[in-house]
């Protein structure tokens, strides 16, 4: 194994899901969890990056970095926010391992407040991740750019709507295991999903994530503090052009494999020396995409895993032991932050009952958009 | 669908810019005459913007290569091919409208809107100047300059129906009446080609009566549109004894083509919606009349409690008074139930000139 690039010292997480509590209050929540699982202090911290998405159109609060340092105050730190789209977490990790060139033990605060704003508006603002003039204007939301990958993926390779249900149990039937997840208490069953009205087709409810508020975050330093630290390996970002329009193909996210090589050349391992996966699957078809994009199956073979239920906890390659997006919950901003905390947990052991048994290196894939940005984390190996 | 390309380098740009990144010459726009289907998904959920739903997303790809997104709002299947600009022009019908009411105007500005060339009947000059102003004005709203001057070269207004002689089809939208209408539906027809399909927009006159009118009562059917004609998509469609089956067929794929959900009821008096809004319009003035409650406050219980947009007095006013009483008299002559009567509130508002908002008061006064 090659040294490290960081080592993620603390994490900290609020549960995903709707909520009374401000954004301030999310952040903090996630802040004070982290510092006390790093034994730090506040003073110790030397930068904030904030990742946040919606903070403009759902909550008129722009100049997020601001208000998250102040969380600190008196301290004046240095602090930015981060914003590319759902990947907005998991870019700004990136870039506090980038950073650590110049600061160090880099506070990273995912944090995103939804359920303040309902229904056509919220489908308007997240919609506003997708090209204005592409995208926007011809009514392609969320739902309906991942129904057009659903239905290239069906056509090409054959896979059907029961793959998308399988995918949809397992990462409920996870989330039941998580108590932070959205969907913590909830049991969900087949006929909960036979009942589930259509979103975009081939899409229904259960294919799609919720709607969550939440925060975490975690600090990044480029020291081990104690064997409580879990190392970075690789890090890496990579970007599209925005919009399924302008791609070649619907079916793989060129963005995703280019940020997965990145990082596994950094880590120097290759997708068999992966254990688990926390993946981006804000839809159900998006996690047979990232598993492809990741290298876990070839092209086209991710649902011969889904089907074997190898993905499960306690199978070959579990993914998103955390219930992931669609049970675990997806706070826009909070995302791909929140992949890290889960690794953490996975990777010290500390993951309770949904443990991932002998994980060693686990991968964290967190998507902007529908592929323009994708970032990719591998964690683990010898501390 | 518009690509803007790099005549040096070939690279393609989603974006009007105004050179190549690599080559930094100016780029030239691109703008196919057709796509194939390579994706599609139907929208189920709503959004700002798009809040009429389901519509359908396509994933296109261009004869040139170029891929787009394209909003449609009726199902397509993959593979199949999207023809853009004059190609599409050319097959839409040519669209005769008779009256120039609310109803006549709102159904020219949704034609127009949706790229059909379009004849405007009236009784005058004056009147089908002011007609074509008010259209022009509301096109105005959602296009820019250019586009309403296209739609201006695409409206035709004439006195009289000899100018019907190029139509498709015909929609009638004069008054509420019977005879006025029989006279108009003869008088169109007679200077129709054999082949054009002409409609109806009664609310629910009698058909068959109407239909006694015609030399060819199988080409005529009902197209019940609703107020206003651009934003409502219900199209209640219905047919005489005597109406074809392709005639039949034609009404729903036109109000399909228009991006309407057409509903076929049977030729009985009132259709579906007025037979069930009638009652309640006429309820509410009861009400009034007995002092339930002010006008405000009725319309207020009826939106919070039904969940209903505006309150039934409000909605009266804007369909105008005596069109709601010609369609409650209507029903009570053919259903013998006079129930259905106008109340006598509201026949003394006709009485004294209040019609609803078009003769700016109604149950309400409205600034003119």
């Amino acid at each position: 194994m090659p040294k490290p690039c960081a080592y993620v010292l603390g994490a900290g997480k609020t549960r995903f899901g709707p909520t009374s509590k401000t954004i301030p209050q999310l952040a903090q929540e996630a802040i004070i969890e982290a510092l006390s699982d790093a034994r730090l202090d506040p003073c110790d911290i030397g930068a904030v990056i904030v990742g946040n998405f919606l903070g403009g159109p759902n909550e008129s609060q722009l100049h997020l970095n601001s208000v998250v340092a102040g969380l600190l105050p008196g301290l004046n730190l240095p602090s930015w926010r981060t914003e590319a789209a759902c990947a907005s977490g998991g870019v700004a990790v990136h870039q506090a391992v980038l950073a650590l060139s110049r600061y160090d033990n880099i506070l990273v605060v995912g944090v995103e407040r939804m359920s303040n704003v309902v229904g056509m508006e919220l489908t308007r603002n997240i919609g506003m991740a997708g090209d204005v003039v592409l995208d926007q204007i011809a009514g392609l939301n969320f739902p309906a750019n991942y129904a057009l990958v659903a239905q290239s993926h069906f056509a090409e390779y054959g896979t059907t709507p029961r793959d998308l249900e399988l995918i949809s149990l397992k990462n409920h039937a996870n989330a039941n295991l998580n108590p932070k997840a959205h969907f913590h208490l909830k049991e969900v069953c087949q006929a909960d999903i036979d009942a589930g009205p259509p979103v975009a087709s081939p899409l229904r409810l259960f294919d799609c994530c919720p709607v969550s508020d939440g925060a975490a975050a975690v600090i990044i330093s480029s020291r081990r503090a104690d064997s409580r630290s879990v190392p970075i390996l690789g890090s890496a970002v990579a970007s599209d052009v925005i919009s399924l329009a302008q791609r070649s193909t619907c079916t793989s996210f060129p963005a995703a494999r280019a940020a997965a090589e990145a990082a596994y050349a950094e880590a120097h391992i290759d997708s068999r020396d992966i254990d688990f996966a926390e993946v981006h699957d804000c839809f159900t078809i998006a996690e047979l995409v990232a598993m492809e994009d990741l290298a876990l199956a070839d092209r086209g073979q991710a649902t011969m895993l889904v089907r074997d239920g190898q993905t499960s906890i306690g199978g070959r390659i579990p993914v998103n032991a955390s219930g992931g997006l669609k049970a675990g919950g997806h706070a826009i901003g909070a995302t791909g932050v929140g992949q890290i905390y889960e690794s953490v947990l996975q990777l010290r052991g500390e993951a309770g009952s949904r443990q991932v048994e002998g994980a060693s290196v686990g991968v964290a894939h967190n998507v902007g958009g529908v592929g323009g940005t994708c970032s990719v984390h591998v964690l683990g190996g010898a501390t | 669908m518009n690509h803007w390309s790099c005549p040096t380098c070939n690279r393609d740009y989603a974006y009007e810019l105004d050179a190549c990144t690599w080559c930094h010459v100016p780029l030239v726009r691109v703008t196919p005459v057709s796509a194939e289907v390579l994706a599609t998904t139907e929208v189920a959920v709503p959004s700002v913007g798009h809040e009429d739903v389901p519509y359908w997303c396509a994933l296109v790809r261009g004869a040139d290569g170029v891929g787009s997104i394209v909003k449609l709002d009726y199902a397509i299947n993959v593979g199949e091919t999207l023809r853009f600009g004059r190609h599409t022009e050319v097959d839409l019908e040519v669209v005769g409208i008779l009256g120039t009411g609310v109803m006549g105007r709102g159904l020219a500005e949704l034609l127009l809107a949706r790229g059909h060339r379009v004849v405007l009947c009236g009784r005058s000059e004056d009147g089908l100047a002011a007609a074509k102003a008010k259209v022009l004005d509301r096109l105005g709203r959602v296009m820019d300059e250019e586009q309403v001057r296209q739609a201006e070269c695409r409206l035709g207004v004439a006195v009289g129906y000899a100018e019907l002689s190029s139509c498709d089809v015909v929609i009638e939208a004069v008054v509420e009446e019977m005879e006025p209408k029989k006279v108009a539906l003869a008088q169109a027809e007679a200077h129709m080609r054999s082949d054009a399909i002409l409609a109806t927009n009664t609310s629910g006159l009698s058909i068959d009566d109407l239909a006694n009118a015609l030399q060819r009562p199988q080409n005529f059917g009902v197209l019940h549109f609703f107020n206003p004609a651009n934003r409502m998509r219900l199209v209640e469609t219905a047919i005489g004894g005597r109406t074809s089956p392709e005639t039949a067929a034609f009404l729903d794929e036109f109000s399909r083509s228009l991006g309407k959900v057409p509903v076929r009821v049977a030729a009985t008096p009132a259709f579906a919606v007025n037979r069930a809004l009638m009652p309640l319009l006429n309820e509410a003035v009861r009400e009034l009349e007995e002092g339930v409650a002010d006008a405000e406050a009725i319309d207020e219980a009826v939106r919070l409690g039904l969940n209903h947009p505006m309150g039934p007095l409000a909605l009266a006013d804007l369909i105008g008074l005596d069109v709601v009483a010609n369609i409650m008299t209507n029903l009570a002559e053919r259903t013998g139930d006079d129930t259905y009567a106008p109340r006598p509130l509201l026949r003394k508002k006709i009485a004294d000139g209040h019609l609803g908002r078009k003769s700016g008061q109604g149950f309400y006064v409205y600034e003119r």
